[in-house]
């Protein structure tokens, strides 16, 4: 045997000893690279920080959506047909099994009461445990009340559930609606002191924000869905809690109404508490591409996912102040988009309207494709306006990519003063505080003030007419009808397009019902969401709410 | 040397084998080999040789000389006597002077053939028994009627060593080098039997004939007389185990892309899908036995020993696949075994002058189907139709109609059809170049494979090409060096979006959405024309390489057991980039007269995407082997240690918002908004023990037992580890006394298996309690910040999957390989399966729970492959191969709720996985179901989807409470996957010319044909011409129901309307071949040449409308269609 051989053979014999005396579990211990234990995460506050900052992560927003929450509503509709707005809920039809569901925020209650177990139990400093307990605190009441909207009264978990633990205590029964707001309330007043009332990072919960929660709940408690007689008090709270936003004086309203919503002025004076995007990431926001206008310039830019109804905006003042349907406003059916407030010009894409640097013709010409879609088969407008209002233009050309970092403003100042104005009329009647309120919101947008003397009936319509324009396709058109008990008329009746034709060679404006606009709404069961089938299905102490 | 495997003896082809011998023979099947040159065969004779044995048999000294001078035999058992007692003894001679001296006392000639020295009764000696024997009227007759020829193999090359037997004596003969043989035999009508280990056995009447030329054909069935297992080989007869085998050689000539679609109808037990036809991403998934697990269910691969994927190799390069099925084919894999296990072996070189072949064809692919939508007149009418059923005012006038129907105003009124986009006859061509040849000490084989495969639209292609070298060295008497480098290159471009949302796009593709493809200025007017045919692409590099090394050693002290040590690199690097550059398509502006067609308004700019992925995979083997033979008895061993690490690592780098259009990282935006990173790693870790033992005594009785001790990085320590046993045996029922003589019958046996492997499933690291952090996750401060979130909850006893298999067979040969079949029941019981717990915590619990091995399934079903061959002339030979599996499973454990558990109707318990269900469909409401006033009449059931029509489907009310809800769903379909496979494959050969073809058909399936797949204007999409089939009062009996703008609620409900019988046959490859006669391949100075046509799924029967059978419902991808290839082809030998 040669030499090179014999070196081979040694190396053979020396690699076999090796792996015999490699020690395989050695071998095997391997560490993943993309996670972390639970000793390191609660090790330290950086690590902790990383664990609230997905809870913020986790409260929804609507900018990647094409079916925003107000196409429930009067406001608009949904221009691509088949969508769940304009087919399970305009008619009603949904079931436990097919409705919209919020119980997945149980996942999110989760994440809190993890939080707020590991925190309470750690020796971090007192100073910093306070504040993001409170923090915590504070999302899981938001999210408790989102549940408390939607369903009433749901099972109350202030624990990390832990079926090894626990056993059958894990299942929970339903909490009265008034158990489950008394929880919100009481939350909300626990832990505002301890939030400050400047974050030092925006984004954060601040005093404000647990206040507006608070008094946004009290809203809801006061108004006719939950007060079936009218208990005064229960205004009172509302209007006193929201006065107490105001009185923090550390919001104001920002001075732009169209550029408010954008990106540029992200954490602005006005916001009171928002969720966050980061536009060129998986986080980014994609609402120009989803919501905005079809057709731009003769190519398809968006989805036309937000069609604004003639109804909302029917609602906008004249410039004068005046509502259209005041004869003294000026208003000409057969001009409508003459003269109005500038809101309307800042919020409503309409025909002879400019986007993007070209003009949106609604008018119906033979191959116009953004003419009022009167067979509601493709996604051009079904009423003859397109969303305009919080789009930036900047985004509007990418499609649905999500490039866009706008932060969606869940409270903001205008929302508390309007609040306020509503619950103080409610419970004492018009007075100054009111008046002024309101007249701030107008005011920003070059509005006369309210006239002085109105009754307290029409300084609710004043102020309702006001809240509807000033917070539309803010998703908060829904929550106001229900609470309101409007929904059964608002929302059991047709909504209304423009259509606009050539008669005689002059085009003439004319209100129909808007094609897919027709609505039905129950109101012995539909102001509540049915309990999702598969819930109850894996507890059988939750109860289904009535009519389902 | 190994140590010869024992003289077994099957019918009438009784060879003595080797394992070189076995790989002689399978290269033959589709290979050139050059004349080994005789003078240097010669040299054999050379060896120097020392032996000293008395009154032994002569079976047992020329095994002993085989070891001994590093030679071997090759023989009919029938004309050598080998029980004959021989004595010899010599030292330091000669190899040629030692058989001299012991054979010609025999009358027993040798002559050298390639590696072998053959031996056969010589011609003098046969003539002295004819002499001595001429009383024999009949013989008299007759005297010495000499017949010659030579043999070839199906493609023309000259074989060697073919035995050449009168049938019904020991007179019989090899042919030589060159493939000539001649014999004396006793008759003008005698019969002459071929036969070589691997082919076919023939008898050719003689019928006066003095020069009888025969083309030997390749037994297509199995390998015949060894079979690649796991970890070492096997002889066929002696396997316990359920494997299937194929050749290699009956995939390369098929136009086929991509591997994994070669095994489907070819290989009993394999059920195969193949989703989609796009280059690059055409793989099928395959199935071994079906679907055992609700976990993984992709077998293991494994390539030359070495777990690895094999998908884009070079079929050239192929020798076989061997597919492992029962718990005792698979325990050697242990905890990857439970799925199955297909092995494939690349070819190795062999002993002899250099041998260079050529084997390339052209083919062209068309889709086997697209989607056909309606067009722009179609369009118009449809949704003209569905508002008049909404009552709405007409989308489309009269005279918008009338231009659609014209094309008078292609512009205004366009019709952009996606089909003209797409190229016809998309070009697939692949070459090979091998190069085989060597001496008794060094072996080579290499092998150099190119394939372009262009895609329906010039975005999409890919390029590949393959290197292969395999060299086995002989470094010592004793010692075996094994070296092996395969690597490949590939190039796919595809458009810069994803292919599934391309199909989405050609679903908008109609009138409503786009203008023409192009605009009579020659500008487009269509997403999917910018995107098909503007700038950007999606460019997937890929360099891959597979690399061993292996020493063999025999020990020397112990007869038997040899030590050996492999080591294999593996690394892979992708590098993927995406440009993607969204184009403005054209507008047009009908105001005005003509129209004015500019550039629309702008898009976002482009950007930039590059990944970069590393994986690697380092291998160690270490193992013993021993095989030894105690009179009747033989016994084999195999203890071996196994351990595979795997890294990956992955970087990606974006950057969008490009001003400059070049391509380059670099090049664009500076905004650091405008730019990403990202990047992780990964490792796994595997480690194991295993062994095998086999005995097998006198060839009848087989036992066997193996097993793995394995170890696994996915489970918590202490519960690293799992031992997976099988024990199998065997009877050889033909061998035993009572049936050897039964004439009709070659083989027969009977083997069982039973035992338990292992499936990793789920996740690596469930066992630990553990956050993900990821980011960017939200921002706080105007700052981006990361996150971390709860995984589901932890299981620190998570384990793997247990299969516990079982296995009968049967495999019998009878009337001389006229039918061959070898029939397989198997069952197996998954358990440990993974599954979520729903049911024990409520919805409010908030996190997922952890999965539990708490599932378990039961999989039965057969397997059968059934050949049979027929030789009607020497030029004419019919053949028949069939395959067929059937494989059902059942859940028997799953955690199932209440709710469907407690209705017989949904229970998923006791059904296939799979099972599809929904509300079962009783047809369309018709006039006569409503009152006058449109309510519906009393008794029938309330639908909870909005006010329905006449039109709409109705839904059958199972349980006859009155209402439609979820206690009425039931069973509506088959599972997506086929429960049935089979395959025929009729192949005749006359002179020249064969003609080989594949039927592959699949049943017991449904494809759920929802959504766009189905529906007019889904989403805003265009519809089906099949749509036009909607409800009328008329037409009440439709396809489809009443036509509305947007699918309704209730008539998209999951139902068994939409359930379609996706069984199918198709003719998945049909090949017709010419070799060219040797003489003139001889006078083009070739060994052989070839020429063939081929076609793959030529031709495809199946219910299925608009998408192939084999289409999946996934989500929008994967509707790539299948392709339909026609190529010409050509197969050289030098």
């Amino acid at each position: 045997m040669n030499k090179p051989i014999k070196y081979l053979k040694g190396k053979v014999a020396t690699l076999l000893t090796v792996m015999a005396l490699v020690s395989c579990n050695d071998y095997l211990e391997v560490e993943p690279k993309d996670q972390i234990t639970d000793a390191a995460l609660w090790a330290n506050t950086g690590n902790a920080d990383l664990f609230l900052n997905n809870i913020y992560a986790s409260v929804p927003g609507p900018f990647n959506t094409d079916d925003l929450e107000d196409n429930y509503t009067d406001d608009s509709m949904n221009g691509i047909p088949g969508r769940v707005s304009g087919t399970l809920y305009a008619n009603s039809t949904y079931t436990p099994s097919n409705a919209p569901s919020y119980w997945g925020h149980y996942a999110n209650i989760r994440k809190c009461n993890l939080f707020i177990e590991k925190v309470t139990a750690s020796s971090f400093a007192d100073t910093w445990k306070s504040l993001r307990l409170a923090e915590a605190r504070f999302l899981r009441a938001y999210f408790y009340q989102l549940l408390w909207t939607h369903y009433g009264g749901v099972p109350l978990i202030t624990d990390v559930l832990n079926r090894n633990t626990q056993g059958d205590d894990i299942f929970r029964a339903r909490a009265t609606d008034e158990e489950t707001y008394q929880f919100i309330i009481d939350e909300c007043t626990a832990i505002a002191d301890a939030l400050p009332v400047k974050a030092a990072e925006a984004g954060r919960a601040t005093k404000g924000a647990a206040l507006t929660l608070k008094g946004w709940c009290e809203l809801f408690a006061a108004s006719p869905l939950k007060n079936p007689t009218n208990d005064l008090s229960k205004w009172a709270n509302a209007a006193a809690t929201n006065k107490q936003v105001i009185d923090l004086n550390a919001y104001s309203l920002f001075p732009d109404y169209e550029t408010m919503f954008y990106e540029e002025n992200n954490n602005n004076v006005e916001v009171i508490f928002d969720r966050h995007y980061l536009g060129g990431t998986a986080i980014g926001g994609s609402r120009e591409g989803l919501q905005g206008p079809w057709i731009v310039g003769g190519t398809q830019k968006a989805w036309g996912g937000v069609d604004p109804t003639q109804d909302i905006v029917d609602e906008y003042a004249m410039a004068n102040g005046l509502p259209i349907t005041d004869p003294a406003s000026g208003y000409d059916p057969q001009q409508p988009y003459l003269n109005r407030e500038k809101r309307f010009y800042q919020s409503i894409v309409y025909d002879g309207s400019s986007w993007l640097g070209f003009e949106m013709v609604m008018k119906r010409i033979p191959g116009n494709r953004n003419a009022t879609d009167l067979a509601n088969f493709n996604e051009a407008t079904n009423t003859g306006y397109y969303l305009r209002k919080g789009l930036n233009p900047k985004y509007a050309i990418n499609g649905n990519q999500r490039f866009n970092s706008a932060s969606f403003i869940i409270f903001r100042y205008a929302e508390v003063l309007l609040n306020y104005a509503e619950a103080q009329n409610e419970a004492v009647g018009p007075d100054q505080s009111v008046h002024d309120a309101v007249n701030a919101v107008r005011e920003r947008s070059d509005l006369p003030p309210l006239p002085i003397g109105l009754s307290q009936d029409e300084m609710r319509t004043a102020i309702r007419r006001e809240r509807r324009v000033e917070l539309a396709f803010e998703q908060k058109r829904w929550y106001d009808l229900i609470r309101w008990k409007l929904a059964e008329v608002n929302l059991n009746r047709p909504v209304h397009a423009m259509l606009i034709e050539e008669e005689n060679g002059v085009w003439v404006y004319k209100v129909i019902n808007a094609p897919g606009g027709n609505k039905t709404f129950y109101p012995e069961k539909n102001y509540f969401f049915p309990i999702p089938q598969s819930a109850l299905n894996q507890n059988s102490l939750l109860t289904q709410n009535p009519g389902y | 040397m190994k140590k010869p495997l024992p003289i077994i003896k099957h019918g009438l082809r009784v060879v003595k084998l080797t394992i070189l011998q076995i790989l002689m023979a399978v290269a033959f099947s589709g290979l050139t080999i050059a004349d080994p040159v005789p003078t240097y065969g010669q040299d054999i004779l050379d060896n120097i040789v020392s032996i000293s044995v008395q009154d032994k048999k002569l079976g047992d000294v020329l095994t002993e000389i085989e070891t001994l001078a590093n030679v071997k035999f090759s023989f009919n058992p029938k004309a050598i006597p080998l029980d004959e007692l021989v004595s010899v003894h010599q030292r330091n001679a000669k190899l040629k002077d030692v058989l001299g001296n012991l054979l010609s006392p025999l009358t027993i000639r040798f002559e050298v053939a390639g590696d072998y020295v053959i031996l056969s009764k010589s011609i003098k000696k046969q003539q002295e028994n004819l002499d001595r024997s001429s009383n024999d009227p009949k013989v008299d007759s007759e005297f010495a009627f000499s017949v010659s020829g030579t043999v070839t193999s199906e493609s023309g090359e000259p074989m060697p060593g073919v035995n050449v037997l009168e049938k019904g004596t020991t007179n019989g003969t090899t042919s030589e080098a060159n493939g000539k043989y001649s014999l004396v035999v006793a008759e003008s009508n005698a019969v002459l039997v071929f036969s070589f280990i691997g082919y076919m056995t023939n008898e050719v009447p003689v019928n006066g004939r003095t020069v009888i030329d025969f083309t030997m054909a390749e037994d297509v069935t199995n390998l015949e007389e060894l079979v690649v297992v796991g970890y070492g080989t096997q002889k066929k007869t002696s396997v316990t185990a359920a494997v299937s085998t194929l050749k290699g050689a009956e995939v390369a000539s098929t136009p086929t892309t991509d591997l994994s679609n070669s095994l489907g109808g070819r290989v009993s037990g394999v059920i195969v899908k193949q989703t989609t036809g796009e280059p690059g991403a055409d793989g099928s998934s395959i199935f071994i036995r079906g679907i055992s697990s609700t976990g993984a269910t992709q077998p293991l691969i494994v390539v030359d020993g070495i777990p690895r994927d094999f998908t884009q190799l070079d079929p050239n390069t192929i020798e076989s696949f061997t597919v492992l099925k029962d718990a005792a084919a698979v325990a050697p894999y242990g905890v990857a075994g439970a799925n199955g296990v297909i092995l494939v072996t690349t070819k190795k070189g062999k002993t002899g002058a250099a041998s260079l072949s050529y084997n390339g064809y052209i083919g062209f692919q068309n889709p086997t189907v697209l989607p056909k939508y309606v067009n722009a007149f179609q369009y118009a009418t449809l949704q003209n139709a569905a508002a008049d059923g909404a009552g709405l005012p007409h989308p489309y006038s009269d005279e918008a109609l009338q231009k659609y129907k014209d094309g008078s105003d292609p512009d205004a009124y366009p019709d952009p059809d996606y089909r003209d986009l797409i190229m016809k006859n998309a070009m697939l061509t692949t070459h090979n170049i091998e190069l085989s040849g060597g001496t008794e000490t060094v072996k080579y084989y290499g092998s150099l494979g190119y394939q372009f495969q262009e895609g329906m639209w010039p975005k999409t292609n890919h390029k590949r090409y393959n290197l292969a070298l395999n060299l086995d060295a002989q470094v010592t008497k004793t010692t075996k060096l094994f070296l092996g480098v395969n690597g490949r290159v590939q190039n796919l471009s595809t458009p810069y979006t994803p292919p599934g949302r391309v199909w989405e796009i050609i679903g908008y593709t109609h009138t409503e959405h786009e203008g023409p493809l192009w605009y009579s200025n020659g500008m487009p007017g269509a997403a999917i024309t910018t995107l098909l045919y503007g700038d950007g692409y999606n460019k997937r590099n890929t360099t891959a390489l597979y690399s061993q090394l292996s020493l063999e050693q025999e020990i020397p002290f112990i007869s038997g057991l040899k030590a050996k040590g492999t080591i294999a690199y593996d690394p892979t690097v992708i590098m993927n980039k995406i440009w993607s550059v969204p184009a403005d398509k054209a507008t047009i502006d009908k105001t005005q007269t003509p129209y004015v067609i500019t550039q629309g308004p702008p898009s976002v700019k482009p950007s930039l995407s590059q990944a970069y992925n590393q994986r690697y995979q380092l291998t160690y083997q270490a193992s013993l082997d021993y095989a030894k033979e105690f009179g009747n008895s033989h016994v084999t061993a195999l203890a071996l240690f196994e351990a595979k690490g795997n890294n990956t690592i992955d970087i990606a780098v974006s950057r969008r918002n490009y001003n400059l259009l070049i391509d380059e990282i670099n090049m664009g935006s500076s905004t650091l908004s405008d730019m990403t990173t990202s990047g992780t790693s990964s490792d796994a870790r595997q480690v194991g023990f295993l062994y095998r033992v086999t005995y097998d005594y006198a060839g009848k009785y087989l036992f066997e037992a193996s097993g793995r001790y394995d170890g696994s990085y996915y489970f918590a320590p202490g519960k690293r580890f799992g031992f997976f046993p099988a024990f199998s045996v065997g009877w050889r029922l033909s061998e035993e006394g009572f049936l050897k003589d039964v004439s009709w019958l070659e083989n027969l046996k009977i083997r069982a298996s039973h035992g338990e492997v292992g499936a990793l499933a789920g996740a690596p690291f469930q066992y630990l309690s553990t956050y993900n952090a990821y980011g960017p996750a939200y921002t706080l401060g105007g700052q981006a910040v990361q996150g971390i979130n709860e995984r589901n909850e932890y299981n620190p006893d998570i384990t793997w999957e247990r299969a516990v298999k079982r296995d009968i067979g049967f495999e019998f040969t009878l009337w001389e390989g006229l039918l061959e079949m070898e029939v397989d029941y198997f069952h197996e019981k998954r358990s440990n399966m993974l599954v979520a717990p729903d049911v024990v915590v409520p919805a409010e619990y908030g996190i997922g729970l952890s999965q539990v091995n708490g599932g378990v399934m039961k999989n039965e079903g057969i397997d059968l492959s059934l050949t049979s061959t027929r030789s009607f002339t020497d030029d004419l030979q019919v053949s028949l191969g069939a395959s067929f599996t059937y494989a059902q499973n059942t859940l028997l454990k799953v955690f199932e709720t209440p709710t469907t558990f407690n209705n017989p109707n949904r229970r998923r318990t006791g059904r296939p996985l799979g099972t599809q269900f929904g509300w079962h469909a009783l047809g369309f409401f018709q006039l006569d179901d409503f009152n006058a006033d449109g309510t519906l009449k009393e008794g029938i059931a309330v639908q909870p989807w909005g006010k329905v029509q006449p039109g709409d489907i109705r839904y059958e009310d199972i349980n006859g409470d009155g209402k439609i809800d979820d206690e009425d769903h039931t069973v509506i379909g088959d599972p997506a996957t086929p429960q049935i496979i089979y395959g025929i494959s009729p192949n005749i050969r006359f002179k020249g010319f064969s003609l080989d073809l594949l039927f592959q058909g699949a049943a017991k399936t449904d494809f759920y044909s929802n959504s766009f797949r189905a529906w007019a204007f889904q989403n805003g999409m265009s519809a089906y011409e099949d749509n036009f089939n909607y409800w009328t009062p008329e037409n009440p009996n439709a396809r489809h129901p009443r036509i509305t703008s947007a699918p309704t609620t209730n008539n998209t409900q999951t139902s068994s309307w939409w359930m379609t019988d996706v069984s199918y046959l198709r003719l998945k490859t049909a090949t017709l071949s010419y070799s060219i006669p040797s003489p003139l391949a001889e006078k083009l100075r070739m060994q052989s040449a070839r020429i063939y046509v081929s076609g793959q799924n030529v031709l495809t029967f199946t219910d299925l409308k608009n998408y192939d059978p084999e289409a999946t419902v996934a989500a929008y991808g994967n509707l790539y269609p299948q392709q339909k290839v026609i190529s010409v082809g050509l197969n050289l030998g030098f």
